[in-house]
This record gives C-alpha cells, sequence and structure tokens, in this order.
C-alpha cells in the first residue's frame, strides 16, 4: 500500500497550537531507510506533540505528515510501523504474550508467526521468560520493554520510540541501544525521542533540536566537533604542562596530578595530547568531561532562551 | 475484531462484571425464592384467578424493573470509560498507532460494551419470565418485543456513554448519564402523577423530559408487553413504573435517530480530537 521509493517519514511545516500556545512550529523531517534519528530538547519542547502528529494521533492545524508516502492520518500508512509512545501503558490484566499476540493481530502478521515472533522480540527486549506473566506484575522498566516489543512487532520499517528507556536501569538503557542498532543495520528508520543526550549521541545518525516548538537544529552526529571540556591526569604535571594546555584553551581546577582543560577547538585535542607528552608529560589519562552535544544542545537552547528574552543574560545583570 | 475481543476480555476482568455476575445470580434466587413465597401466599388469601394474575404481574413488572435497573447500570458503567480511559491511560495509543481506524476502534470497544450489556437484558429477562412462568404460569403480552425494546434501552444507554467519553473524562461521563438516567425515570413518574390527576400540561413536561433521554420511556414501553393479557383485557393495574399504553412507534423513532445521532456525534468527536 505505501509509495514505492517513498521515505519512511516525512513531514513539511507542520503547525500545532493549544489555544494561544504555539506548541509546534513549521516542523519539516525526513527519515530514510535505515537512518536513526534523535529528537533532542527540553520539557516542553514540542517532541512528543511531533511525534503524535508523525503518527496521526495529533491533528496538524498546517503543514502534512506522511508515513511510506501516506497521510499519516490514513491507517494504512501506519501498516509497517511501529510505536512505542512515552506512556507505555498496557492492559493490567492481560500477560505480556497477550498483549503482543494482540499487536501481532492488529499488524496483520499471519497466525503461523505469531508465536515464533511474539518470542523473538520477548527474547530481543530481554523478558525471555517473562511472557506468560501478567503486566500487572511487571515492574516500570519490563513494563516499558514490552512497549518496546510491541513496537518491534511485524518488523516494521519505521520505529518511533519516545522516551524508551525513561524506566530502565543502566544494563536496560544499553540494550535498548543495541536493539537500535540491530534495527538501523537491518534497514529500520528509527525516530528516537529522548532526554538521555549520550544515549541519542550513541545511536544517532542525526540528531533534531527542537525548542518551544521549533527546530533549532538539524545535523549529523558526525558532523559534530568534537572535543570540549577534557580532564588530564598525569604522573606528575609541572608549569611547562600547563603553559601548553593553556595554549590550547582555558585552564581550569588543576593540581600537580590532574587538570581540567576547556579546549578552543575541540579537535585540537590530539595536538595538544601530543604537544604534552613532547613535554615529558607521563599522561595517565585524557577523559571528556562534556559531550560535544551536550555543549551544541545547551548553547542552542540558552542561546534560543536569550533571543526570545526568556533568559538573563550571563553577567549582564538582568532581573 | 481484534479491538472487539480485546474489549470483551478487558470488561471480563474488570471487577464490575464480576460483582455484576454475582449480584445477578443472587437476585435470580432472590427473585425465585420471594415469588415462589409470594405466589404460594396468593393463591392461599385470594380466591378469584383474575386476582392472583394480578398479583403475578405485579411481582413479575417489579422485577423486570429491578432488572432493567441492573442492566442499565451495568451499561453505563462499562461503557463510560470505553474512550476516555484508555485515552487516559496512553493504552489507546498504541493501539491506535496501528492500522486501525479510530472509527473502527470506537465501533468495536461500543459494540463489546453494548453487546454485554445485550446479553445481560436478555438473559436476566428471560431467566425473570421463566421462574414467573415455572411458578405461577405468568405468560406476558408479548416477551420478544418487550426484551427488543428493552435492548434497545441498554445499547441507547451504552452508546450514550461511549459517545460522551469520547469529549469527557469516565467519571464525568457517568456522572451526566447517571444524572440524564435519573432525570428520565423523574419524568416517567412526572407523567405517572400527571395521567393520575389528568394534569394533561404536566404530562407534556414529563413527555418534554424523557425525550431529552428516553431510556425511562422504553422500560415503559417495554413494562406494557410485560404484562398479563388477562390482567389487560380487565383494565389494567395502574403501577407508577409501568405503562397501561404499548410504546408509540414515534417513541420507538426517536430512540433510533437518537441513538443513530449519538454514533455520529461520537466518531465525530473522536476523529477530531487530539490523542
Amino acid at each position: 500500500m505505501s509509495t514505492a521509493g517513498a521515505p519512511p517519514l516525512e513531514a513539511a511545516g507542520l503547525h500545532k497550537r493549544y489555544g494561544d500556545r504555539v506548541a509546534v512550529e513549521a516542523i519539516d523531517l525526513t527519515i530514510g531507510p535505515g537512518e536513526v534519528v534523535g529528537l533532542l530538547g527540553p520539557n516542553g519542547a514540542g517532541k512528543t506533540t511531533t511525534v503524535k502528529m508523525l503518527l496521526g494521533l495529533v491533528r496538524p492545524d498546517a503543514g502534512e505528515a506522511r508515513l511510506f508516502g501516506l497521510d499519516a492520518a490514513d491507517p494504512r500508512s501506519r501498516r509497517d510501523v511501529g510505536y512505542l509512545p512515552e506512556t507505555f501503558a498496557q492492559p493490567e490484566w492481560a500477560t505480556g504474550v497477550q498483549v503482543l499476540a494482540s499487536h501481532a493481530r492488529l499488524v496483520g502478521l499471519p497466525s503461523a508467526d505469531r508465536d515464533a515472533t511474539i518470542d523473538r522480540v520477548l527474547h530481543t527486549v530481554g523478558l525471555a521468560g517473562r511472557g506468560g506473566d501478567r503486566v500487572g506484575g511487571y515492574s516500570k522498566g519490563m513494563r516499558q520493554r514490552l512497549g518496546l516489543a510491541v513496537a518491534l512487532i511485524g518488523e516494521p520499517g519505521l520505529v518511533v520510540l519516545d522516551e524508551p528507556t525513561s524506566a530502565m536501569d543502566p544494563i536496560g538503557r544499553r540494550e535498548v541501544r543495541d536493539v537500535v542498532r540491530g534495527l538501523a543495520a537491518a534497514g529500520t528508520a528509527v525516530l528516537l525521542n529522548s532526554h538521555l543526550l549520550a544515549e541519542v549521541e550513541a545511536v544517532c545518525d542525526r540528531i533534531v533540536v527542537m525548542h518551544r516548538g521549533r527546530v533549532l537544529a538539524d545535523r549529523a552526529v558526525a558532523s559534530l566537533p568534537t572535543g570540549g571540556e577534557v580532564r588530564i591526569t598525569a604522573d606528575r604535571l609541572g608549569p611547562e604542562h600547563l603553559a601548553v594546555m593553556e595554549g590550547h584553551g582555558v585552564l581550569g581546577h588543576h593540581d600537580q596530578r590532574t587538570a581540567v582543560v576547556a579546549l578552543d577547538d575541540g579537535d585540537a585535542l590530539p595536538e595538544m595530547v601530543a604537544a604534552l607528552v613532547g613535554a615529558g608529560a607521563a599522561l595517565r589519562g585524557v577523559v571528556p568531561l562534556q559531550s560535544s552535544l551536550e555543549e551544541l544542545f545547551v548553547r542552542l537552547v540558552d542561546d534560543d532562551d536569550l533571543a526570545a528574552g526568556r533568559r538573563p543574560v550571563p553577567g549582564g545583570g538582568g532581573t | 475484531m481484534t479491538v472487539f475481543t480485546d474489549a470483551l476480555r478487558e470488561a471480563a476482568s474488570r471487577r464490575i462484571l464480576a460483582v455484576g455476575v454475582i449480584v445477578s445470580v443472587l437476585f435470580i434466587g432472590l427473585f425465585w425464592l420471594a415469588y415462589a413465597m409470594g405466589f404460594s401466599s396468593l393463591s392461599g388469601e385470594l380466591d378469584n384467578p383474575q386476582d392472583r394474575v394480578i398479583g403475578a404481574t405485579i411481582m413479575t413488572v417489579l422485577g423486570l424493573y429491578a432488572v432493567q435497573f441492573l442492566a442499565a447500570f451495568l451499561a453505563i458503567l462499562l461503557s463510560t470509560g470505553a474512550v476516555a480511559a484508555e485515552i487516559d491511560s496512553g493504552r489507546a495509543l498504541a493501539v491506535l498507532a496501528r492500522p486501525v481506524s479510530r472509527r473502527s476502534w470506537l465501533a468495536q470497544r461500543a459494540a463489546a460494551f453494548a453487546g454485554l450489556a445485550v446479553v445481560y437484558v436478555v438473559v436476566m429477562t428471560a431467566s425473570v419470565l421463566a421462574i414467573a412462568n415455572g411458578i405461577g404460569g405468568f405468560a406476558a403480552i408479548d416477551p420478544v418485543r418487550a426484551i427488543g425494546l428493552l435492548v434497545l434501552e441498554v445499547v441507547l444507554l451504552a452508546v450514550l456513554g461511549v459517545a460522551l467519553s469520547t469529549r469527557l473524562s469516565a467519571i464525568a461521563a457517568g456522572v451526566v448519564v447517571v444524572v440524564g438516567y435519573g432525570l428520565a425515570w423523574l419524568a416517567g413518574i412526572i407523567e405517572f402523577v400527571a395521567a393520575t390527576l389528568g394534569n394533561e400540561g404536566l404530562e407534556r413536561v414529563g413527555i418534554g423530559i424523557s425525550l431529552v433521554l428516553p431510556s425511562d420511556a422504553l422500560w415503559r414501553g417495554a413494562s406494557f408487553y410485560l404484562q398479563s393479557p388477562v390482567v389487560m383485557l380487565a383494565g389494567g393495574v395502574e403501577l407508577p413504573f409501568a405503562s397501561l399504553e404499548p410504546p408509540s412507534p414515534w417513541l420507538i423513532a426517536w430512540s433510533l435517530g437518537y441513538l443513530l445521532v449519538l454514533a455520529l456525534l461520537a466518531v465525530r468527536t473522536l476523529d477530531r480530537r487530539d490523542l
């Protein structure tokens, strides 16, 4: 039913207003097969509204969203889509297998394939052996894993994950990252809405930063500058080593064994390390303290707030 | 049909249905006991067979009045959370992100909950009539038409609950339907009192209110067919909760139109709302 060659997801000029408040403004977004796109933004940025508009769950006031070439409001467009909502509620009375079987029927999975598919997705999300338990007895993390399994049923061509690890422990988060990588490797497009920048940076090909309903940035993760703040640890840091660091950035806290440097240019880190070694430093560690994505995110949001007069200019004595 | 069967399972998992079944079994048991004792007492005290039939009619109609009351509340309690509770909890999101249209989802859920209420009212009415027939040889004028009208009543209440649930929270929708049901009952009493007093103006007020929600009017229509033809031929017995007149075709038409409009409004509201 999908239009041949159409991208899994494309949106143009999506706009949504609730009363006087603009929730989403002029969102354009396209996701190709096998592409993993991270949707970032502070609370209230309009991410979840955007995701829901992309899936036809919220009606846009203007613009259009298409899934595999079909209008997202058309139920047929969602034939090949898996979705984990932010509120991943499932019927308390049902077992995990019953929930998955219900979704398998909804996506039209042949009955002969259902049991094997359900076993596979339960295994993928780490719920193998727990599918027969009632959802009411699941922990929050297990319910989220079940929600992820629901999204994976039917091997969809597009998977939309809204805060997929919010209830998970670090091991669960790592497993979700592996699942997302596996989906991308299999050619599935993934839209990942998350607050966790490290998670997004680790698995996404592209990030879209939203704030106050608008897209502030849409760029490839590979194009982000590396670097930022780094902590240097050595057997001994003398004045000559501190001078090298000051030559590459702003020297922060330091003592005889460690120093924190905010690099002027993140890409100059190898050069600084080579210079330190050349100056006789016996380096024990070079640890980035802040990801480049985090820097970008904070800068974009802060700049947008400053431009909108929502935050006092640092040192500006604003009220 | 996945949504339909899931809705049935969901209803079965809710305490309301289990409690409803227990209460109903108890009710049928008590009705059987009371009817047997009452009929035995009537047989001993009344020599005139027509008086005994009148007594049996009153007991049967009373029992069926309680049945329609239970069925109405079952329909209300099942239906008013049909949409709102699913959307508020987020359970609807995962399902409606599937290739399922909103109207299909709504229709399947409404059919499941209304269907349960229909099965309930049919089984309970048939049970009460069977007990009355078995113990007292009671035969109603037209049980099939009566059950048809009771079915229309519970379907109407269920669809009203579902329709309100597309816009209001489950609790708010429940309160509105219960208040409407109460008003409809009051309208029926007003009509009865007005007819007894011969006050046409007051009777028109009662009819006007009952058009807002024709649940009680449908019950009164059903109650006509649930009485004994022997009693009716003798002029009938005036009861405040039953009617001596058959339902007007206009009432049936109004109720069906009401149902259709409610269903269309529900579809339109859900189609337009954000989830």
